[in-house]
Parts: structure tokens; sequence; C-alpha cells
């Protein structure tokens, strides 16, 4: 195995953990606040976290580009402050994908929130909690299975995703060359061993999470 | 003591009741849809009334013009869901100490211990909701609610899950478990008989008002309206044509008939002569006469009739015997003008199966009148 390959699995492992966890950090409150709180702007919320699942990746690729750019909404004034761009290193990919998966986490994990019995939620609250409180204790524990279908789902697409990253993190072997993006390069020059290889081990990391979240599944049910 | 007037609107129902009860269960009685559950929900602070005023034995709960509002983790009330709402997810001994905590764990234990013990559930610390029985289930519910000691039990329609035979049984169960634990108790309920035996005080809904909040003697006997006499069930609810009315008696002309009420003196009713006006006759308290015994004593038998009894219905230890009156038309009730209640016994030694014409004659005390709508 050559040593892009090897780089190019070793970062895609470590860009998908992070996402996921940063998805969880972010999805699973906006799943409740989708499922349980009328807001202000709650309409464009949901639009915006669900854009990304329809939109073609190079799309959502380009905003991203125009919000963390070295020109961006929030790129400019952090390159103005630090002099360092978080375009072009494995943080934006870690952003791209994070992106991508959250409608496939905020989808089924708020289906799942408001599936549970709002008496339930409603006893909690006559018996001392706090809506706070409720969330964590009830709401969060009946709505498990869903979360964690979401989160798997959310992980095999940041495994997953190329459009994006390659738009706002680039191609950069050893630095920001995920495995898809490793694949798509060893395609166009002709490694086809390389190719085989990651096309094989990104499948057998998906099967193996699949088989995990199913065994999950089965368990909590 | 417990006071509550509010008002809550919503798109095609508005809830505007007011009432006051000091009675250890309060039963809100009244069809699907009458804004019973709204109100305990208002009570418990999940729902907030757009206006009025909740008061808790002097604590208030609620209150619109001053903008209290206490969150329902802060009103010490047990509420019991329709369906008991018991987390799947947490065992019996989890379900009960949910409301306990920020106790010491020692205490925590001990009470839900007790609760379990006084509940006769022992034994079931370590099931889920789903493995107990409808009838384990709500004395879980309950017991989840009482675990906390609050100030007020509100139970909504607890029985309505359960098949007729285990409700009866647990209506039974039900009342003696309030009655022990002496916790003053809101009821919902849309059942007749469960309100009849659990209550002291029945306040009855519909189209989310009150029409009538009364001691369950006082309503089953005075009923202020056709309305309310309908829903709780009355029997023989007709109407007659006043005659004359004095703050005494009120003398109605009916199916041929002239009938003489008592007038209330309470109420002091006096329609005008022609008014249409409701008034029942409970089954059981109209007289046959009978034949083998010695003539008619007019201070005793009062509004005497003659009529034919064209059906009888077995209710098991009594006869209803179904009346019509020697006149011409329609009974007032279809085929017939009267339901009269027998109890097996007499029906048998006056041998009624064969015999089917009867004077009858109802105190004038035993006639009912209605205010009219």
């Amino acid at each position: 195995m050559s040593a892009e390959v090897v780089s190019a699995l070793l970062l895609s492992i470590r860009v998908a953990v992070v996402a996921t966890i940063l998805n969880a950090i972010v999805g699973i409150p906006v799943a409740y606040a989708l499922a349980r709180r009328q807001f202000w702007g709650r309409a464009f919320v949901d639009l915006l976290v669900t854009l990304p699942l329809v939109l073609p990746p190079t799309v959502t690729g380009y905003y991203l580009i125009v919000l963390f750019g070295r020109r961006g909404w929030i790129g400019a004034p952090l390159y103005a402050l630090t002099g360092w761009t978080v375009a072009f290193t494995w943080y934006a990919a870690v952003i791209a994908a994070t992106v991508m998966a959250l409608p496939l986490l905020v989808r089924p994990a708020r289906a799942a929130i408001e599936s549970v019995d709002r008496s339930l939620e409603q006893a909690a609250r006559t018996l001392g909690r706090s809506e706070w409180r409720t969330a964590l204790e009830v709401t969060l524990p009946l709505a498990r299975n869903g979360i964690l279908a979401g989160l798997v789902l959310a992980f095999t697409r940041a495994v997953g995703e190329f459009g994006a990253t390659l738009m706002l993190a680039g191609n950069i072997p050893g630095r920001t060359t995920t495995v898809p993006l490793a694949i798509y390069t060893a395609t166009q020059t002709g490694e086809t061993a390389d190719a085989l290889v990651l096309v094989v081990g990104l499948t057998a990391v998906s099967c193996v999470v699949l088989l995990v979240a199913g065994r999950l599944g089965a368990r909590a049910a | 003591m417990l006071s509550l007037s509010i008002t809550k609107r919503f798109p095609g129902f508005t809830l505007d009741v007011a009432w006051e009860a000091d009675d250890p269960v309060v039963v809100l009685f009244g069809p699907s849809g009458a804004g019973k559950t709204l109100t305990l929900q208002c009570l418990a602070g999940l729902v907030k009334p757009d206006r009025g005023r909740i008061a808790l034995n002097g604590r208030v709960l609620f209150e619109g013009a001053t903008e209290t509002n206490l969150p329902p983790r802060s009103r010490r009330l047990g509420y019991v869901f329709q369906g008991y709402a018991l987390f799947p997810h947490l065992t019996v001994e989890e379900n009960v100490q949910f409301g306990l905590k920020g106790r010491p764990r020692a205490e925590r234990r001990e009470r839900a211990r007790l609760v379990l013990e006084r509940l006769a559930l022992t034994g079931l610390e370590g099931r889920y909701p789903r493995e107990l029985s409808g009838g384990q289930q709500q004395r879980v519910a309950l017991g989840r609610a009482l675990a906390p000691d609050p100030d007020l039990l509100l139970l909504d329609e607890p029985l309505s899950a359960l098949d007729a035979p285990l409700r009866r049984q647990l209506r039974e169960e039900l009342g003696l478990v309030i009655r022990e634990w002496g916790k003053a108790t809101v009821l919902v309920t849309h059942d007749l008989a469960e309100a009849y035996q659990l209550a002291d005080r029945i306040v009855v809904y519909e189209g989310g008002q009150v029409l009538q909040a009364a001691p369950k003697s006082e309503l089953l006997w005075q009923p202020t309206s056709e309305r309310v006499a309908r829903l709780i069930g009355v029997r023989n609810l007709l109407c007659g044509t006043v005659l004359k009315a004095t703050p005494e008696i009120i003398q109605l002309h009916w199916r041929d008939q002239t009938l003489e009420a008592v007038n209330s003196p309470s109420r002091l009713f006096l329609p005008p002569p022609g008014t249409l006006l409701p008034f029942f006759v409970r089954p059981e308290y109209v007289r046959l006469i009978r034949k083998d015994r010695a003539g008619v004593d007019p201070d005793h038998h009062m509004n005497l009739m003659d009529g034919l009894v064209v059906g009888d219905l077995d209710q098991g230890t009594a006869w209803t015997l179904l009346f019509r009156l020697n006149a011409p038309g329609e009974g007032s009730q279809g085929a017939y003008d009267l339901e009269i209640e027998v109890p097996k016994l007499v029906y048998e030694i006056l041998d009624m199966a064969r015999d089917r014409r009867w004077q009858v004659s109802i105190h004038r005390g035993s006639i009912q009148v209605l205010p009219s709508e």
C-alpha cells in the first residue's frame, strides 16, 4: 500500500469522526428545536439544514467558500485577525463533511423526537423537571434509536463526501486528500491498484458501520 | 380549597370556566371535547390560560392580571395521565422515584419502598411498564404521582384504557386508594358510573363551559337545567305545559293529566301559564296502587293516573316497566309514557307478568321541574 493510500484512509477516518461529533453537538439540539419548539426563523433553519441534501455538493461547497474562504464573510475577518485561513486545510474537509452530513442526522432524529409521546414529557414536567432536564432524561433517551441511526448515516456520509470537500479543502495529497478524492485522483492518473484498494476499503468500512448500527438498533428495540 | 376561573381561546373552541371546591374528590364530568382535560392541563401548568386565576389553598398558581404563572414543576400537583404515561425506559422503581429527585438517595429509596408497599406493588420494582397488567400500570402511575406528596392529585380518565369488567374492579380500587391516601383529588371522566361512585362534588362540563357545579347528591336531585339532566342520564325526562305556578306548587298539563309538583322554595320559579316546562320523574319513585288494598288516600296518593304496562325490561335485580297512560295520541316517550322501576320481589308478588292494567301515583315531591332554557 502506498503512503498516499494510508494517509488518505487515516485522514478520512479523522475527518469523519470529528464531523460526526460536530454533528451530534449541533444536529441533536437543532433536531430537538425543530421538533418541539416554536421560534422565530424556524422555517428558515429547517430549510438551511435540509438544503445540502438537495443541492449539488459543488453548490454547497461554493457557499462554504463564500462563508469560510480567505475573502469569505467569516473567513476574511478570521484571516485579518490571525493570518490563518481554514481553506485548503483538513479543517475545511471537516466543515464540508459536517454540513453535508447534517441533514442525514437531523431528519431521522427530528422524526424520532416528534414521535415521543408528549404526555411523557408533560409527566416529567409535573414531576419537577425543567424542559431542559425533561429533554435529557425523557425525550432524548426515548428517541435514541432514531438519533443513533442518524449519527450512523451522518458518519458514512462524512466518510464519502467528495464535492463540497473538493471545493473548500481542495485536493492536496497528504493534507486534504480524503479517500473519495484519492480514488478520483488514482483513477484519473491510472493508478488502478491504489484505486481498487481504496474502493474496497471504503466499501468495507461502510458495511461494518451499517452492520454495527443494525446490531445496535436491534438491541435497543 | 381550590378555586379556578379561567378563559382559554382556541380556533373553534373556547374554554371559559369558573368553579370552586373544598371537597376531597371533585369530578369533572361531561362529554368528550367539553374542556375537562384542558382544565386539568391549565391546573397543572401544562397549558397557559389567556386570563383568569387559579389558586390552591391560598397559593396562587396562575393569575393573568399579575402575570403569575408557576411552571408545572413548582405547582406540587400529582398528575395521572390518560393512558398513564409511564416512562417506558425506566423500571417501576425508577418511575416512582422520578419525582423525588434532589432528595437524598436513602430517602428516595425509602419513600419509593413505602409507596410501592401501600399500593401492593412490592416485588415488581425491577419490571418495566410494558411487563405490567393494566391494573398494575394504574397503581404505578398513582404511586409516581403520589410519591412526592403533592398538594392535589389530578386524574385524567384513569379508567378509560380498560375493558368493562376490569374497569369496574379498578374503579373500586381507585376509590379506595383515593380515600385511603386522603389526597384532595380532581378527576376527569365522561363515565357516569365513575362520576357517581368516586365524586363528592361534580362539575358538569359541556362545550367549554360549566353547566352546574354541586355536591353529588344535590346534582342528582336538582339538576338546574334540562341539558344537565340529559347529561347525567335522568330518565323520564318529560315536558308539560304550566297551568298555574305559586311559590309552593306548580301545576302542569301533561298527556291529558293535571300534575302537581312541589316548587322548590329555594328556586321560587314562577313561569307564566302556558310555558312549556321540562320535568322529570325518577322511575323508582312511581307508586303502583295495589288492588288488594283499601281505597286511595288523597294525602298520600297524588297525581293518580291509569294505564297499561306495554313492555318490561329485566334489569337483573329489578324490572323496568314501560307504562302507557290511558290517553289518546302517541306516548310521550314513543310507545310509552313512563318508565317505572319495580323490585323483582314486588313484580312477582303482584303477578305483574300477567296483570298489566294498573293505577299509578306520583308524589308531588317526586316530580322535579327544570327551569326552561
